[in-house]
């Protein structure tokens, strides 16, 4: 698979630094799980935050701690790797994102949004400030200009879509901040489906809002 | 049985760094031999740090320290997961504290964070391991931290050890959202180089 757009370095840190909402860390992680160079790129990463829990001064521990610990440690459970395989029964959805879409891509249940656009929101943990949702484009069809309240990552899953900032098939991930605004158009021949986290603290009096309002019901 | 034999220096952070057994020999002990003494002596170099990191990003001290015991806990049942040669030990201790932290706060979600290793495990895609040893490793790391300039030092603190989310950097630094992503980008501009070769 050629991956032509990949998270902003920013963002990759901060699936690093664990500090993605919910939504935006499974959009994340699913592209990972598509993409050797960003896997590449959170392997260093990752050792930024190492280094820095290394560095860091040392709270003591109250008083039993280790014995406590050699207690639990009797106990001698190990964990298991994780099975291999797709938890979904659709192969072409990657793990990280089988766990919100068990029963696969051709089972969702589209919510009409408009012509030739379809969503799905997917259900997330209720401490997540964004939300995570499933956005599918009919072949030839365009999603109404819009801009962002807040951060939005689109990943494709399926098919492909053209913007002003290039074309976007299976893997690539786009990452816009609010200030963008573009035009996506889905190519011929197929549908484009796309797994999409947006703020959710968006303000509504925004005329940018408005528009995206009744694409994602807001 | 297990050896208590920790100094007080080890409970220290230490800038030598020189009395501290190699982690990732410990940890090697603890998946082969389930000896408790490597795991006591992972719990003096480890969980203090892990305590005071959770306490930077807000969790009081009775929570701080379960985490911490969580952490210990796990590295104990996941020791024989760890692939060594695969990035040093404190960096995989440090992904096993955040997702602990993340999952409690997502308590009401089922859905565990999904970290690196098994995304690997599911591609079947593995880099090369690194032929460094752990201190090397966390040593050269900590240099390139400190070749950042003041703010992008901060930023990455920000993210890393006190995990506040960009927006709220953006807040408790009083920049722009852009600025602290760009700091960011800057800082890693500058780390790239000397973390080429180190996973
Ligand atoms: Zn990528």
């Amino acid at each position: 698979m050629t991956i032509a757009f990949h998270p902003d370095i920013s963002t990759l840190m901060a699936w690093s630094a664990g500090t993605l909402d919910e939504p935006f860390a499974v959009v994340v992680s699913t592209h990972m799980a598509m993409c050797e160079a960003c896997r590449e790129t959170a392997r260093r990463t990752d050792l930024i935050g190492g280094a820095l829990l290394k560095a860091e001064t040392a709270e003591p521990m109250s008083d039993g701690a280790l014995e406590r610990l050699l207690e639990a440690a009797d106990d001698e459970r190990i964990d298991l790797p994780e099975p291999r395989g797709s938890d979904s029964v659709d192969p072409s959805v990657p793990q990280p994102l089988a766990r919100y879409l068990p029963d696969g891509l051709d089972a969702v249940k589209w919510k009409f949004s408009g012509p030739g656009v379809a969503t799905c929101e997917l259900p997330t943990g209720t401490n997540a400030n964004g939300r995570l949702m499933l956005l599918r484009v009919g072949a030839g069809k365009r999603v109404p200009e819009h801009g962002h309240g807040g951060q939005e990552l689109t990943l494709i899953l399926r098919g492909a879509y053209g913007d002003r900032f290039g074309r976007f098939a299976a893997g690539d991930l786009a990452d816009h901040d609010e200030d963008v605004e573009h035009q996506p158009i889905a190519e011929p021949g197929e549908d484009c489906i796309c797994l999409v986290a947006v703020d959710a603290r968006l303000n509504f009096r925004s005329r940018v809002i408005r528009t995206l309002q009744p694409l994602f019901g807001f | 049985m297990y050896a208590l034999s920790m100094s007080d220096e080890r409970q220290k952070p230490g800038p030598s760094g020189q009395t501290e057994a190699d982690p990732a020999a410990l940890l090697d002990r603890v998946a082969r031999d389930r000896d408790k003494a490597a795991l006591a002596e992972l719990f003096a170099i480890f969980a203090p740090r892990i305590k005071s990191m959770m306490m930077k990003l807000g969790a009081d001290a009775a929570l701080a320290e379960d985490l911490a015991q969580e952490t210990l806990l796990s590295v104990w049942r996941k020791a024989h997961l760890y692939v060594a040669g695969r990035g040093a030990v404190a960096t995989w201790i440090f992904t096993i504290a955040r997702n602990l932290r993340i999952d409690q706060l997502r308590r009401q979600s089922n859905k565990p964070y999904v970290d690196l290793e098994s995304i690997e495990i599911e591609s079947d895609a593995r880099g090369a391991p690194s032929l460094l040893e752990e201190s090397e490793i966390v040593d050269r790391v900590s240099r390139a931290i400190e070749t950042l300039s003041p703010e992008q030092r901060e930023v990455v603190r920000l993210s890393f050890v006190h995990e506040l989310p960009h927006a709220e950097i953006a807040v408790r630094v009083g920049i722009p959202l852009g600025t602290v992503k760009s700091r960011l980008r800057l800082a890693y501009d500058r780390l790239r180089p000397m973390l080429e070769d180190l996973h």
